[in-house]
């Protein structure tokens, strides 16, 4: 059977095991029908502010994903590079990574207000620690002889970190893409609905003012699939350079 | 004859073993030496002392060599770097096309080093040593891994290259034929004194043949000397 094929039925599975539960339950409130949900999220489609308002989600997570992986690879190669460094900015990073989300979103609302700003700073600083330990890993799996050798052949350090730290780091990138990708819609959602003025994440928030299921699952939805669109893009140009990359393995 | 290698005293422990204890060497520039001796005797700790990669405890070293090229044993490629882009991480502005062809390589450029045998690999691992044009070229038992016909075939382009630019060799070996195939001296180092055991000039006319009865002699002379060397 061929992978599309197979998609589609487990597709039709799903959504015919969410038609029995939303007849068993018969609350549209908790569960509405999926034709319900689809009507309403094509109706949603019809809608010009709600092209806006995922555009304003995507581009959150575009900018929070590029932020995560400058600041993440650059300090992490300077982490791994160094010991002294790498052990002393230790605590910072566990320090970041439990501080709970909401003591965050409320520096932000007091340092911003609602706005764009939020949601970026919140994902940026959720993801940024496995980026910089990823990296980290990365720097320390270096093959030691190839570093020798450059040093042997006097490689001026720009083309060391070029072709050997960069080279050998790419398969820990698109690492990191891979698992930040999904993780940064959902932190931005959340992010908008608690400090947000746009995007998916107000709809989300305005649903759950009025009350309406339907339009808070037609939502979710479409944030499904543009969260699964923009992470299978993503990973299929990666895995376009990855293969490149095996390939010379 | 101006000297390219001066070791005065060399000493270097392991984990207050002593490998190099007090060793003397000389090599005179454009002088193909080849070091023998059983393993652990220090060979490749001498070569990496002179190639700077490693530092004696004490002693007097002078290399007089700007540009010091090494033939690694295993090739140390850069394997998401195609073999032109290998050869000019190390000398961006070198010959490498050029290189290539007398090397035997023309048609791979482009290859990536996994797409490569062990004996091309080898190749590659030369031509980098060979692109910055050195005054020194070192080698760590650098074809030991190769089957008998391809480490012939890239021995005589070694000599090719070495009869061009009249560099100098040093050459840590465990294969005798090749050591003699290439070489005008065969340095001994012996394990139980970590210095110098036996120095021979190896003193051939005209092409060498691995089957010559001069070259099959000399052989048993030296594999004589080394096996008194190690069971001291």
């Amino acid at each position: 059977m061929k992978k599309p094929l197979r998609w589609l039925i487990g597709i039709l599975v799903f959504i015919a095991i969410w038609q029995i539960a939303s007849l068993l339950i018969n609350k549209s409130i908790i569960l509405p029908a999926p034709v319900q949900v689809f009507t309403e999220l094509a109706w949603l489609l019809t809608d010009r502010l709600v092209w806006i308002a995922a555009l304003e989600t995507a581009w959150k997570v575009l900018l929070a994903l590029i932020l995560v992986l400058l600041a993440g690879v650059s300090s992490g190669l300077l982490l791994g590079l160094n010991e002294a460094l790498r052990d002393s900015s230790r605590p910072i990073i566990m320090v970041i990574q439990a501080v709970p989300v909401i003591s965050w979103l409320t520096l932000v609302l007091f340092t911003w207000g609602p706005g764009w700003e939020g949601p970026v700073f919140i994902a940026f600083l959720s993801l940024i620690p496995i980026a910089i330990l990823t990296t980290v890993s990365g720097v320390q799996s270096l093959d030691l002889e190839l570093l020798e050798m450059a040093r042997l052949y006097q490689v001026d350090r720009l083309t060391i970190i070029k072709d050997i730290y960069l080279g050998s780091l790419l398969p820990f990138i698109i690492a990191i893409i891979d698992v930040t990708i999904g993780q940064a819609w959902k932190v931005i959602l959340v992010a908008e609905y608690l400090a947000g003025n746009s995007g998916l994440g107000v709809m989300i928030l305005s649903a759950r003012y009025e009350v309406n299921s339907i339009k808070l699952y037609a939502v979710t939805l479409l944030a499904v699939i543009l969260g699964i669109t923009t992470e299978r893009m993503l990973k299929s140009s990666m895995g376009r350079v990855s293969k490149r990359w095996l390939s010379a393995l | 004859m101006a000297k390219c290698v001066v070791a005065r005293d060399l000493t270097k422990s392991f984990e207050n073993l002593p490998v190099l204890s007090g060793l003397n060497l000389e090599v005179d520039a454009g002088e193909r030496l080849i070091l023998l001796g059983a393993s652990g005797a220090g060979k490749t700790t001498l070569l990496r002392i002179i190639a700077g990669l490693d530092y004696p405890a004490s002693g007097h070293l002078k290399v007089a060599a700007q540009r010091i090229g090494f033939v690694f044993q295993e090739p140390r490629l850069i394997p998401w770097r195609t073999v032109r882009e290998n050869l000019l991480f190390v000398n961006r502005q070198g010959e490498a096309d050029r290189l290539l062809e007398q090397l035997q390589l023309k048609g791979f450029e482009n290859y990536y080093p996994a797409q490569l045998s062990g004996g091309m690999k080898q190749r590659v691992n030369l031509a980098r040593a060979l692109i910055i044009k050195p005054a020194l070229l070192l080698l760590d038992e650098a074809f030991s891994s190769l089957d008998p016909p391809v480490k012939m075939s890239i021995l005589d382009d070694l000599i090719k290259q070495w009869q061009n630019n009249r560099f100098t060799i040093i050459s840590v070996t465990h294969d005798l034929k090749e050591g003699l195939y290439m070489a005008d001296r065969a340095v001994i180092l012996d394990s139980s004194t970590g210095q110098i055991g036996h120095d021979i000039k190896i003193d051939i006319d005209g092409q060498r043949s691995i089957f010559s009865p001069h070259l099959l002699q000399l052989e048993a002379q030296v594999l004589q000397l080394m096996t008194q060397a190690a069971a001291i």
